[in-house]
């Protein structure tokens, strides 16, 4: 400050005007490196590759710690929130299930009709037939129980032939029947071929051909994943008397199929022990 | 005794049903008859001292290979592509068929067969194999017998070969 003493006003404009100048370039100096690292911060901000790049493993990082804790920490809220959206949303909840349940509740309801009408069928014919009306008097006289009278003179159901087909190619993989038939591959063939048309034919995809009838006799189909059962019975066959064929199918598939692996190329002694064990399963229903 | 299914497929009227009734019970009539759906039979043929059960499949002819329904393939080992080599309308879709039947099984053994030899002289028959896009496995007629029987020996053959590699 001493020297500033005794000058004049522009001397110290002067003064103040180099001062400036050489502040600024301190400022150059001494600030070049953050203007630097600046504008390369803001060239990074400004360029999505670069802060992508940057960003990234941060957030990867805190991603995969909350894959992590994610389970521990907020299962019990996610639980309350989807049994919470369950309880709001009932309406939508069945838009999306209905066609897988709805399929199924049909198949159901018609089968209970199906029941209910042969149960109609059988009482009306029963009542108002010929035999019907000589029944109840042949009970009256000799004091039989009518249902016992009208049971004794029913056919029943007579499993004539059993096949297990592969689905797929048609071919036989074991046989039983009661009287020789003609060539039971060929008949294997071309139940698959009528069934394979069937299905093609009405486009209806996941159904099956069920049942083929023909006079007196019905060929009942059960299809499986790799293989379908058919089994053709002469006679009469209730439904009640049907759910138990199907059930014997079941267990026979259970049991006796799916415990092995099937597949064409099992050899003969396999399919010989397969159609022997269909003859044991099948004609001890018949016996029954 | 090793069981294949053989499918029998091709255009409508290239005598699919002819080599089937020739192959199975060696006869043949001039009448035609459009097959409907599928008929089926059995044979069993002799292949290097090893006995094949053939399943064979007479499908419907169909202008189209695309068109005959897919299940009808599905588990088949063999198949005979059968064309008229009098109308060149039979073969003339002849690689996109094959190309279909490759892709739906990829796995099986295809034989293309020119039938009908017998309406045809030997220029025109040299002639219609050199218009082929593809080459043709084998030449038969349904009508004389001709070649039938080498044609199903062929293919057990490779059925054999097929399931030996299994």
């Amino acid at each position: 400050m001493s020297d500033t003493v005794g000058k004049g006003k522009s001397d110290f404009v002067k003064t103040d005007a180099n001062d400036e100048i050489l502040l600024a370039q301190l400022r150059q100096i001494l600030l070049r490196k953050d203007r630097e690292q600046l504008a390369e911060l803001e060239d990074e901000l400004n360029d999505p590759n670069k802060l992508g790049a940057k960003i990234s493993p941060i957030i990867e990082y805190h991603l995969s710690v909350l894959r992590q804790k994610f389970p521990a920490e907020y299962k019990k809220e996610v639980e309350k929130l989807i049994e919470r959206r369950l309880k709001e949303s009932q309406d939508e909840l069945l838009d999306v299930i209905y066609p897988v349940i709805g399929k199924m509740i049909r198949k159901y309801v018609n089968l209970q009709f199906q029941t209910l009408k042969d149960s109609i069928d059988n009482r009306v014919k029963g009542i108002l037939s010929p035999r019907g009306i000589w029944g109840r008097i042949k009970a009256l006289v000799t004091g039989v129980n009518e249902s016992e009278y009208v049971l004794s003179g029913m056919q029943g159901p007579m499993i004539e032939e059993v096949y297990v087909i592969e689905r797929d190619s048609g071919l036989l993989q074991a046989h039983y029947s009661r009287n020789a038939t003609i060539d039971r591959d060929v008949v294997a063939g071309m139940l698959t071929a009528i069934k394979s048309f069937v299905e093609d034919a009405f486009n209806r995809e996941r159904e099956d051909l069920e049942m083929i009838e023909y006079g007196t006799y019905k060929i009942y189909i059960q299809s499986f994943h790799l293989y379908y059962i058919s089994i053709v019975i002469s006679g009469t066959l209730s439904s009640s008397e049907r759910d138990k064929l199907s059930a014997k199918i079941l267990d026979f598939a259970e049991e006796e199929i799916q415990s092995r692996r099937f597949m064409q190329s099992q050899g003969e002694d396999s399919v010989q022990k397969l159609s022997d064990k269909l003859a044991v399963y099948f004609k001890t229903e018949q016996e029954e | 005794m090793i069981n294949k299914k053989v499918i029998l497929t091709g255009n409508f009227g290239v005598g699919k049903t002819s080599l089937f009734n020739r192959f199975f019970y060696n006869r043949f009539s001039d009448k035609y008859l459009t097959t409907i759906g599928v008929k089926v039979d059995k044979k069993v043929i002799q292949v290097e001292n090893k006995e094949i059960s053939i399943l064979l499949w007479d499908i419907a002819g169909e202008v189209s290979q695309d068109k005959v329904p897919n299940s009808y393939f599905l588990g088949a080992s063999g198949i005979i592509y059968v064309f008229d080599l009098a109308r060149p309308l039979t073969f003339n879709n002849i690689v996109k068929d094959i190309e279909h039947l490759k892709e739906m099984i990829p796995d099986s053994i295809v034989k293309i067969v020119g039938n009908k030899k017998d309406l045809l002289s030997e220029s025109a028959l040299a002639e219609t194999l050199e218009e082929l896009a593809l080459e043709c496995d084998i030449i038969t007629s349904a009508k004389t017998g001709e070649n039938v029987e080498d044609l199903f020996e062929k293919l057990g053959m490779d059925l054999l070969a097929l399931e030996q590699m299994k």
